[in-house]
């Protein structure tokens, strides 16, 4: 027969008040390492403990507090590896683009879909005048009608630096509603992706109809390749959550989900640095004059291939050191 | 303690000793959530109090400056909405400065501190759980699902368990040294853990209570736990300080 409860709870106590105030240092880190084995062996015995108060004193607030200690301090012991700043370095140099090779086949159905709302949008302009009333926003109607592009007086409005932080975030909540939007069986992500697709076709069109093709080019081309393969990267990392919830394999759904929902979230948060640059070349060269139609697009260019060219070598030897290793 | 009406994470540690941790529900999470929305709400504020004072009155020394200070806040303003969650998160311990209040954490489904994967992503799904507005999908997912997860949690493998604050004293508060201690401890039979449980409750309890509840609910325990013979319990039960420290003393045990 074990002890009466108090009499239990009396003579244990100490220990599991110190091994609280170990907990308490080491979040706030300043746990010194010899007593980390003091830490250790505190934990061993509030677990024995806790396995005696389930045997004895079941349900009771002393089985309660113990298993929420040893809740806590296993939670400080069993913790898997940090992420550090160097991880952010390696995520960068080999991981993200190793993923986005991986998923390569996601995000070239992503494109598919882009590409397919781009031809939509400027087939039914082209071909039907009366078309961009429903597709194209009212306000760039007008700007259009009168022959000027609306984006002209974005500087007369705003300062670059403030055009170009407005154009980033508005640009990172746009994919990261495509990447979320995933969840919904992937139409989410099919619906904006398509959805974005038509009214880049949509506009582009119009212009061209008007006879503004070159002016449109020349807002285009300097942020252009870089800022949609961005999105249609975005795009394949949702996807991938709608295919995983379709047919999660051999795994339950949840931990499908979970286990491929790590990929997906890495190109996302791969994603989000080069598209806040990229709104710097958005609202500092594209708009205006300043610099000539010939150097933007050489500039677009430029950075669209730096940026695949990055995305498809980048880590490549790496990834092959890694997996012979294994 | 696990029920039917309270939902648990089960951890098997290595120590081969399995921890029920008590998980959160939708209440506590729509309050922590509340705490953070205002934390936010205010930042907002002061940020466009700061800034409205920066751009209008003192726009001539500021001028150059403003440009930069609407860069900050079109930043500061992304950055509260989407990297306050993660950040704190990740750097608090899976806590929120409003989890933290409630008492809240997130952890994975083995017990183990969030890392930035899991919390990016449980956070950035917040865009598609707060569809159409104010969390109605995350609410119905927190519903739907046995462990009160929202997508977000689905898809990143994380929950939210509840921490909650035990009164360890009242099984060690000293009982007071009189002649009906020695009629506990000479009391037969001693008393289970449910009991002495059901008795600490009562003691912790008296403060808040009714005098005429103290009184009955306390002659009650001692008629069902004292084992006392007729006289005894006539002295045992003389004064309601007498009867307290009686069925403390019962409680304790033969010390």
């Amino acid at each position: 027969m074990a002890a009466p409860l108090p009499v239990f709870v009396g003579k244990r106590r100490p220990d599991w008040e110190s091994l609280q105030g170990l907990l308490a240092r080491q979040r706030a880190g300043t746990l010194r390492l010899e007593e980390l084995r003091t830490l250790d062996t505190l934990y061993r015995r509030a677990a024995a403990d806790l396995a005696h108060a389930q045997t004895f004193y079941p349900g009771t607030d002393a089985h309660r507090f113990l298993n929420q200690l040893c809740g806590q301090a296993y939670a400080v012991i069993y913790q898997p590896p940090r992420d550090r700043w160097t991880a952010v370095k390696d995520f960068y140099r080999r991981d993200f683009p190793a993923t986005l090779r991986a998923e390569g086949r996601f995000v070239a159905v992503s494109a598919a879909f882009f590409i397919l709302g781009l031809l939509l949008g400027s087939l039914v302009v082209l071909l039907e005048p009366r078309g961009a009333e429903l597709l194209v926003p009212e306000g760039v109607r007008s700007y259009v009608a009168q022959g000027r592009m609306w984006t002209d007086d974005i500087l007369s409005v705003a300062p670059p630096n403030a055009v170009a932080s407005g154009i980033a975030t508005n640009n990172l909540t746009v994919i990261i509603f495509t990447f979320a939007s995933g969840i919904l069986f992937g139409l989410g992500t099919v619906f904006t992706l398509v959805n974005n697709g038509v009214q880049i076709g949509a506009i582009t069109a119009l212009c061209a109809r008007e006879g503004m093709a070159v002016q449109m080019l020349d807002f285009i081309s300097a942020h252009g390749p870089v800022e949609l393969s961005i999105i249609v990267i975005a795009g394949g990392a949702g996807l991938i959550l709608g295919q995983v919830l379709i047919d999660p394999g051999e795994l339950p759904r949840g931990q499908a989900l979970t286990l491929r929902g790590r990929s997906a979230v890495k190109l996302v948060l791969g994603c989000a640095p080069f598209l806040a640059c990229i709104a710097i070349v958005e609202g500092f060269i594209s708009p205006g004059s300043l610099f000539p139609t010939a150097v933007k697009a050489a500039l677009g260019l430029a950075l669209g291939g730096l940026f695949w060219s990055y995305l498809l070598r980048a880590g490549r030897t790496y990834s092959a050191a890694a997996t012979s290793l294994r | 303690m696990a029920s039917a009406s309270s939902p648990s994470l089960d951890v098997a540690t290595p120590e081969r000793v399995s921890l029920t941790l008590p998980v959160a529900g939708i209440g506590y999470r729509c309050l922590a959530w509340l705490v953070d929305a205002t934390i936010l709400f205010f930042f907002w504020v002061i940020a466009y109090f700061v800034f409205s004072v920066l751009v209008s009155d003192v726009l001539g020394l500021l001028q150059g400056l403003s440009g930069l200070v609407q860069t900050l806040l079109a930043v500061g303003i992304f950055a509260t909405q989407w990297m306050y969650w993660t950040l704190s998160e990740v750097f608090l311990h899976g806590q929120t400065p409003g989890k933290r209040l409630l008492g809240i954490r997130v952890v994975r489904m083995d017990g183990s501190p969030v890392g930035l994967y899991e919390s990016a992503m449980r956070n950035l799904l917040r865009a598609v759980d707060f569809l159409p507005a104010f969390y109605a999908t995350g609410s119905i997912s927190m519903l739907f699902t046995k462990q009160h997860r929202r997508l977000g949690d689905l898809l990143a493998g994380t929950l939210l368990v509840r921490e909650e604050l035990f009164n360890l004293d009242k099984y060690t508060a000293p009982a007071p040294a009189s002649p009906e201690t020695a009629a506990a401890s000479g009391a037969p039979g001693r008393l289970a853990s449910e009991e002495v449980e059901l008795i600490l409750a009562y003691l912790e309890r008296t403060p808040w209570l009714e005098p005429d509840a103290r009184r009955r609910l306390g002659l009650g325990l001692v008629e069902r736990f004292g084992g006392l013979a007729e006289a005894e319990r006539a002295t045992v039960t003389a004064s309601q300080e007498s009867l307290e420290g009686f069925l403390r003393a019962r409680a304790q045990g033969a010390r």
